[in-house]
């Protein structure tokens, strides 16, 4: 009984399970006839046909088309993750300076950043990046560099949250052994905050992943123009676009579990302290 | 036996493999102040929550004023508001203003007017020492001010009787006696009580009986002074010989 | 000057949808995700389950896909909307997931103990969730979907990619059209996301110190 709320419930009486169980046929009933009349739909619209599916068991050619798209998705995301990451703790310890000349630059650079759409970075590097250089940058670049902005200022607040949870007497202790701020940042508190967000990192190459599709818009082969060319192609777009969904979920999936396990064996050996710091960086996508 | 406020008959209850209630046969009768000792993990609390029903039992019947514990819906709802319960960490909704904790079972469950209720709930926090906290918060109280409103909460409901599950365990030691005194007041004043504590001085001078727990069992059951001076169990005498030192 | 002005007034009706769009898929995903919410907590397991599904295979999708599917692939089933219907559509099903798991987590983030002394002096199980579960979980809720929103906002950029005539999608049409300031409607657009998302930050602010005022 995980989900149900022993919270809001009672300890059901013989009524309450009486209509549980009568609530438990009805969904249950429910549920087939929707997904009966889903499978009349699909078959009435000649949705189940073999010649919409069995392309992408048969044909080696869109396979291999696709896998391309999946890892040029998985490359731009990794290589988003490790810039935005060291862009991430620039502007994190630099939001935690002392020295407001360093530390306005960094919070306003991050607070922009976060009020702007994605796509809208991504639009902005493919579109006035060739005006003002007169060079076009290649897809790659425009989608990783617009995920790293975006990201670099998420994990920013990652940073920032994580060195604030860490326990005052770390950076007093430090100090006190006579470390400059900039030792104690470097050699006590980063090591520390960056082991605690190891699993919000995981999690937001989540996010990445998710944002990495809107490379289509920009020219960009990843999995999600990759399907989109498919589609046209084999005019088969709802089996594309969901064979390519399911691809994300269990590839997302995987993360996301990665990302738990890691949560929960850091809470097991790291202090309560610690995981708190996770509660304030969750991701908002 | 009509006389008994509460009474539990051969009740067990098991959590999982854990047979945490074996076979609890008790009586508390009106006006009556019982004391549950007991060495932690005994199931105390668990065998205080049954009579409330937030724990199910699997086996047994209890008994309010001669009324098996309804297993549900609004028959459940009302013998609950007939035993009030204190618990530990006192549980004031932290979203309302201390009066308001006090009014919203009156006037909810008991269906009495704002203003009655609200009159009402102003003598009951007096009662209790606390009618200038009424319309704080719960957080801005002390741990001892807050156990007070509880019971003002509890008395509000007019109960029959009022279990209290170690009301003064989760308190600051200064803050125990301002909360015992009150329990002791009630008790003078003729209130059932039903008392899970480690308080042994407050079972001494207020209970009239004591039951002892150990393992899921009452082992012992005495008034307060033969429990005390002469233990008959070897459970009890080394209970007592630990918490007495 | 002139033409970045005419630019701006366009922009600005541009923005008009985009709000359109966001606040349509806000009350949409807030019924859903509640209604998704209270199924995921009830005790007839078949909804949890439906619930925890769909909450799990359109989180891990990107909205994109959810988008491509909705636009191109519901036609394939005789499903035709206005590509406004379809964005709307689209952006609810995907932040209602969001909605849900944060009601569900405001919810049993509430402590056991208020649920049993409310249970204890004899409230009803309606009286209970109304008196006691709900007024607090919205609380807790209010910070969490404020971000959720505020996200809402900046994704349903991504309907310009589907036919929707919003900001960015104009923007696009602008930068194509008025190639000499191509910098300043860019910073425009820009300027105005900014400052729309911080207004809303604002208001959900005022809104968490309203809730949290009895505290
Ligand atoms: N909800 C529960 N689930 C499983 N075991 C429980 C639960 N509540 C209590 N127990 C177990 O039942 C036993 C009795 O607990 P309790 O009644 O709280 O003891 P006491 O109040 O005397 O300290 C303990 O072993 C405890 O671990
Ligand atoms: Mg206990």
């Amino acid at each position: 009984m995980t989900g149900a709320d022993r919270h809001l419930f009672d300890a059901p009486g013989p009524k309450a399970i009486r209509r549980m169980i009568i609530g438990s046929i009805i969904a249950g009933v429910l549920a087939v006839v929707a997904l009966a009349y889903a499978l009349v739909q699909l078959t009435d619209k000649g949705q189940l046909a073999a010649a919409k599916w069995l392309p992408f068991v048969t044909n080696l050619d869109l396979i291999k088309f696709l896998l391309l798209g999946l890892g040029n998705t998985i490359g731009a995301a990794i290589v988003s993750l490790g810039l935005a990451l060291v862009l991430g703790i620039a502007l994190g310890v630099g939001r935690l300076s002392e020295a407001k000349v360093v530390h306005t630059p960094c919070a306003a650079v991050v607070e922009l950043v976060r009020g702007l759409p994605v796509l809208l970075n991504m639009l902005f590097l493919f579109l006035a990046f060739p005006l003002a250089f007169h060079i076009d940058l290649p897809a790659f670049w425009t989608v990783v560099l617009a995920l790293t902005l975006y990201n670099g200022a998420v994990i920013a607040e990652i940073v920032r949250a994580g060195v604030l949870t860490l326990p005052k007497g770390q950076r007093e202790a430090a100090m006190a052994m006579g470390l400059s701020w900039r030792q104690t940042m470097a050699l006590v508190l980063l090591p520390q905050a960056i082991r605690i967000m190891l699993p919000s990192l995981i999690s937001q190459l989540v996010v990445l992943i998710k944002d990495s599709a809107l490379g289509f818009i920009v020219g960009y082969q990843e999995l999600a123009a990759q399907a989109q060319s498919a589609a046209l192609l084999l005019n088969n777009p709802l089996q594309t676009y969901m064979i390519v969904g399911v691809v994300y979920i269990l590839l997302n999936s995987l993360l996301s579990e990665a990302s738990n396990y890691i949560g929960e064996r850091q809470k097991r050996t790291l202090s309560k302290v610690y995981a708190s710091a996770r509660v304030a960086a969750v991701d908002e996508r | 036996m009509p006389d008994s406020v509460i009474s539990m008959d051969k009740v067990n209850k098991w959590f999982g493999a854990l047979h945490a209630l074996r076979d609890i046969n008790f009586r508390v009768s009106a006006g009556e102040v019982v004391v549950v000792a007991g060495p932690s993990g005994s199931g105390k609390s668990t065998m205080c929550r049954t009579i409330n029903r937030l724990e199910t039992i699997d086996s047994g019947t209890i008994r309010v004023n001669g009324e098996t514990l309804p297993a549900e819906g609004r028959e459940l709802a009302k013998l609950r508001s007939e035993v009030a319960m204190v618990f530990q960490q006192f549980n004031l909704f932290s979203h309302l203003s201390i009066l308001d904790n006090v009014t919203l079972g009156p006037i909810k469950v008991l269906r009495q007017s704002g203003a009655e209720a609200c009159k009402e709930a102003l003598g009951f926090l007096d009662r209790v020492g606390i009618g200038d906290q009424a319309h704080k918060f719960p957080a801005q109280l002390s741990g001892g001010q807050q156990q007070r409103a509880a019971i003002a909460r509890a008395l509000a409901m007019r109960p029959k009787a009022i279990l209290f599950d170690e009301p003064t365990s989760a308190l600051d030691p200064e803050m125990v006696n301002e909360v015992l005194e009150v329990m002791t007041q009630l008790a003078k004043e003729g209130m059932t009580m039903l008392v899970v504590t480690h308080e042994m001085g407050f079972a001494r001078r207020v209970a009239h009986r004591v039951i002892f727990m150990d393992a899921g069992q009452i082992v012992e059951e005495a008034p307060p002074e033969a429990f005390f001076t002469n233990p008959k169990t070897d459970r009890a005498r080394d209970f007592l010989s630990k918490i007495l030192m | 000057m002139n033409e970045l002005m005419g630019v701006i007034s366009t922009l600005l009706r541009a923005f008009v949808t985009t709000l359109e769009l966001t606040f349509l898929s806000a009350i949409l995903s807030l019924v859903v995700g509640i209604l998704a919410a209270a199924m995921r907590v009830s005790p007839v397991p078949p909804l949890r389950w439906a619930v925890s599904v769909y909450v799990r295979l359109v989180r891990n999708t990107p909205l994109t896909i959810v988008f491509f599917i909705t636009v191109f692939g519901l036609p394939q089933v005789g499903v035709n909307f206005s590509f406004f219907s379809f964005a709307l559509l689209a952006l609810t099903l995907y932040t209602a997931t969001f909605v849900a798991e944060t009601v569900r987590a405001g919810i049993q983030a509430i402590p056991i103990g208020q649920i049993e002394a409310a249970r204890s002096i004899g409230l009803t199980f309606t009286q209970v969730l109304a008196y006691v579960v709900l007024p607090q979980a919205v609380r807790s809720v209010v910070p969490p979907l404020a971000s959720t929103f505020i996200a809402l906002f900046k994704n349903s950029s991504i309907a310009s990619a589907f036919g929707v005539a919003e900001a960015i999608s104009v923007m696009t049409n602008m930068v194509n059209v008025h190639s000499t300031i191509v910098l300043s409607i860019m910073g425009a657009t820009a300027a105005i996301y900014v400052a729309l998302a911080l207004l809303f930050g604002r208001a959900f602010t005022w809104l968490e110190r309203k809730a949290l005022i009895a505290r």
